[in-house]
C-alpha cells in the first residue's frame, strides 16, 4: 500500500508540471468541443491528435496526457447537446438525452448541465480509485504471462469486442482480420521476407498506424457527412433562474451517481464493453432500484436520478477502460487501442513491465486523469455557453478544417505524398464498410495488436516446435479460452432469447 | 446502380481472402529456424476472412438504404478534391493546396464562392502559422517558399 502512495505521489509530480498542467487544460477542451459537436466522439478527437502530438515531439507522458484529457472531454462534452437540443454528442451520451431534456424543458438546463457535470466528475473519481487500487494487482499477475497466454489474452479481447459490439459478429470478426491483415504488410521482421509490399518502397515499413486511423476515423466520417446536408445549429442556453445544482439535489442524486460510477468501472474493464454500454446499464438499473422505493419516480420526464447515472457511468467507463490497456499492455476499446497506437509511435509497449519500468508514464497517466477531471468539472461550469455555441460552425468549414488538421497530422509522420493518398484510399474502403455495417473498433484493434499478436503466436509455437498443443497448457490459457467462448456465445444467445421474447404475444 | 447488401460484401470479402492467399502462398524466407514462416498468420487471416465471407453470402439480406439523391455524385466528387489534394499537397505547398481544398469543399456543403474563398485563405494560412511557425510541424511552402 505504501508503495502505491510512493508511486501516486510520482504520478502528481508529473502532472503537475507546468507543461503537463497546459496539456491537461488544452486537451480537455479540446474534447469537450470534439464531444458536443455531434458525429464526432473520442475516437475522432484522439486519432486526429496522436500524430499531431507525435510531430510536436511531446514526450510520451505528455502526449498520452493529452490524448487521455481529450478522451475524457469528450465524455464530459456529450452531454451538453443531449441535455439542450436532445441529440446526443456522442454515442455514450443517448441515455443523457432520457431525462436530461425533459429538465431543459421544464426551464432547468443550467441545473441539468451543472448536475451532470457534477455526476460525471464523481463518475470519474471513482474509476480513478479503482484504477490505482487494482492496476498494480492486475499488472503483478500479467507479469507471468507467456507468448501463448498473450495470444490467448488478444483472442478473448477480439472475441469481448466483436461480440459486445453490435448484433452482428460476423462482421465484427472480419473487421478484425481486416485490421491484423494491415498489421501483416511490410518486412517480416523475423525472416526479412517482404509481405504484400508490391515492390512499393514506401510500404517497406508497413502502412502506418496513422493512416489507417486518419483514413477510418476523420476521411470516411467527413463523407458521411456529405450525405445529408444540415446547415450548423445555433442553441441558446436558456436563462434559467439558477446556475447551479442546491444541496438538496445532490443529496438526491447521490447514491445514484456512486451506483452508476461503480457500474461503469466495472463494465469499462471489460474490453469491448465500454461506455456507451455502461451508461445504458446504469441507467435501467437506477430506473429499477427507484421505481421499487419511490412511487414518485418520474423516470423519463426529467427524474434528476435518471440524469445523473448514465453521465457518471460513462465517464467511469472511458476512466476504467484505461486498465486492460495499461496492465495488459492489450486495449478493450477503439479509443484505448488508438491510444496504445499512439504509444507504439514512440517505441513504447504498454502492458504489465511498463509499470517497473517506467512508473512516470504509468503513473503521470493516472494522477493526469484526475488533474484533468478536476479542470474539467471547473471548466464545464462556466463555459457552457461557449462551447454549445461551436455548434453553429457551419459544415462548410467544420468539415475541410477537420480535414486540413487530419492532412497536416499524416504529411507529418513520414513527410510523403504516398501516405496521403493512401489516407484517401483506406478512408473510401472505410466509407463503404460503414455504409455495410461493419464495426471500425475491431479493426483499429487489430491494426494495434496485429504484429504483437503474430509475434506471440510464433514464439509460443517455436518453445514446442510447432506443435499447438501448447496455447491450452497453462491454467491461465485455459481459463482465458473459456472466457472467449463465454464472452462470443453468451451475449448473442440473450439476444436471441430477448428477441424470441418480445415477439411472443403477451396473454 | 448496384446496391449494397450483406452478399455483396461477403462476396468482396472472398475476392479479399483469395487475393491474400495469392500474393502470400510464395512467401518463403530464404533460410528458415522456426517453425512458423512469414506465410502462416497472413493464410490463417485469409481463412477467416474467407469464412466471414461465405456466411455473409448464404446468409444475405441487410440491404443498405440507398443515400438520397446527389449525395453519391458530392461523395465521389470529395474523393477527387482529396486525392488532388493528397497529390498537391507537397508539391504546391500547405498554403496553396489547403486553400484550394477548403474553398472546393466548401462550395460542396453549400457556402458561396465568397464563403468558400475567404474561409479557405483564412484557414490555410492560419493553420501553417499555428502548426509550422506556432507548434513547430513542419509544413511545406512550395510555390510559396520564398515569402514564408
Amino acid at each position: 500500500m505504501s508503495s502505491v502512495l510512493e508511486y501516486l505521489s510520482l504520478g502528481f509530480s508529473v502532472a503537475f508540471t507546468a507543461t503537463n498542467l497546459l496539456v491537461a487544460a488544452i486537451g480537455s477542451f479540446i474534447g469537450t468541443i470534439v464531444g458536443v459537436l455531434p458525429g464526432l466522439g473520442p475516437i475522432n478527437g484522439v486519432a486526429m491528435l496522436v500524430p499531431i502530438a507525435f510531430a510536436m515531439q511531446l514526450p510520451p507522458e505528455t502526449a498520452l496526457i493529452l490524448l487521455a484529457a481529450v478522451y475524457v472531454g469528450a465524455e464530459y462534452g456529450g452531454r451538453i447537446t443531449s441535455i439542450l437540443i436532445n441529440v446526443p454528442g456522442e454515442a455514450a451520451a443517448v441515455m443523457t438525452t432520457l431525462d436530461g431534456y425533459p429538465l431543459a424543458r421544464q426551464g432547468l438546463a443550467s441545473v441539468a448541465l451543472s448536475l451532470s457535470a457534477w455526476s460525471s466528475f464523481i463518475g470519474s473519481t471513482i474509476a480513478i480509485i479503482g484504477i490505482v487500487l487494482l492496476a498494480p494487482l492486475l499488472a503483478n499477475f500479467a507479469v507471468a504471462f507467456g507468448p501463448a497466454e498473450y495470444f490467448v489474452l488478444m483472442v478473448f479481447a477480439f472475441c469481448a469486442l466483436t461480440s459486445l459490439l453490435g448484433d452482428e459478429p460476423v462482421k465484427g470478426i472480419l473487421a478484425a482480420m481486416l485490421g491484423l491483415f494491415i498489421s501483416t504488410v511490410g518486412v517480416d521482421s523475423n525472416s526479412g521476407v517482404y509481405r504484400y509490399t508490391f515492390d512499393l518502397p514506401n510500404l517497406a515499413d508497413g502502412i502506418d498506424f496513422v493512416v489507417v486511423v486518419i483514413g477510418l476515423f476523420a476521411v470516411a466520417e467527413m463523407l458521411q457527412m456529405l450525405e445529408n446536408l444540415l446547415g450548423g445549429t445555433s442553441i441558446e442556453v436558456p436563462k434559467s433562474e439558477r446556475k447551479l445544482f442546491n444541496l438538496k439535489e445532490l443529496a438526491f442524486t447521490w447514491w445514484s451517481t456512486v451506483r452508476a460510477g461503480v457500474t461503469g468501472f466495472v463494465i469499462g474493464i471489460l474490453p469491448g464493453a465500454g461506455a456507451s454500454v455502461a451508461s445504458a446499464v446504469a441507467y435501467a438499473n437506477e430506473k429499477k432500484i427507484c421505481e421499487g422505493k419511490d412511487p414518485n419516480a418520474k423516470f423519463g420526464q426529467g427524474d434528476m436520478r435518471g440524469l445523473a447515472a448514465p453521465e457518471a457511468a460513462n465517464n467511469s467507463a472511458a476512466t476504467g477502460s484505461f486498465i486492460p490497456m495499461l496492465t495488459l499492455g492489450v486495449p478493450g476499446s477503439g479509443t484505448t487501442a488508438v491510444m496504445m497506437g499512439a504509444l507504439t509511435l514512440y517505441n513504447i509497449t504498454p502492458g504489465p513491465v511498463l509499470f517497473d519500468a517506467q512508473p512516470q508514464i504509468v503513473w503521470g497517466l493516472i494522477a493526469s486523469l484526475f488533474v484533468a477531471n478536476v479542470i474539467l468539472f471547473l471548466m464545464n461550469v462556466p463555459l457552457v455557453r461557449l462551447f454549445a455555441s461551436m455548434l453553429s460552425i457551419p459544415p462548410r468549414l467544420l468539415v475541410p478544417g477537420i480535414l486540413a488538421i487530419s492532412f497536416i497530422g499524416v504529411y507529418a509522420i513520414n513527410a510523403t505524398r504516398f501516405d496521403l493518398l493512401m489516407v484517401v484510399g483506406i478512408g473510401v474502403i472505410g466509407y463503404f464498410l460503414r455504409k455495410m455495417n461493419v464495426p471500425m473498433a475491431p479493426m483499429v484493434l487489430g491494426v494495434v495488436l496485429g504484429d504483437m499478436m503474430e509475434q506471440n503466436l510464433r514464439r509460443a509455437l517455436s518453445i514446442t516446435n510447432g506443435e499447438i498443443s501448447i496455447l491450452f497448457e497453462s491454467k491461465i490459457s485455459i481459463a482465458l479460452w473459456i472466457l472467449a467462448a463465454l464472452v462470443a456465445i453468451v451475449p448473442p444467445v440473450l439476444r436471441k432469447l430477448a428477441s424470441k421474447k418480445a415477439s411472443v404475444p403477451a396473454n | 446502380m448496384l446496391t449494397l447488401n450483406d452478399r455483396v460484401l461477403g462476396i468482396a470479402a472472398l475476392i479479399f481472402a483469395a487475393l491474400i492467399t495469392a500474393f502470400g502462398y510464395d512467401l518463403e524466407p530464404p533460410f528458415s529456424y522456426e517453425p512458423v514462416g512469414p506465410k502462416a498468420f497472413p493464410l490463417l487471416l485469409a481463412l477467416i476472412i474467407a469464412l466471414c465471407g461465405l456466411r455473409l453470402v448464404i446468409k444475405g439480406g441487410g440491404e443498405v438504404e440507398a443515400n438520397p439523391e446527389g449525395a453519391n455524385v458530392r461523395i465521389a466528387t470529395m474523393v477527387a478534391y482529396l486525392a488532388g489534394y493528397a497529390f498537391l499537397f507537397q508539391w504546391i505547398g500547405f498554403i496553396a493546396a489547403t486553400t484550394l481544398m477548403v474553398t472546393l469543399i466548401g462550395r460542396l456543403f453549400q457556402a458561396t464562392w465568397a464563403q468558400a474563398i475567404i474561409g479557405g485563405v483564412v484557414m490555410s494560412v492560419g493553420l501553417f502559422f499555428l502548426f509550422d511557425k506556432g507548434l513547430d510541424v513542419v509544413l511545406p511552402a512550395g510555390i510559396l517558399g520564398d515569402l514564408l
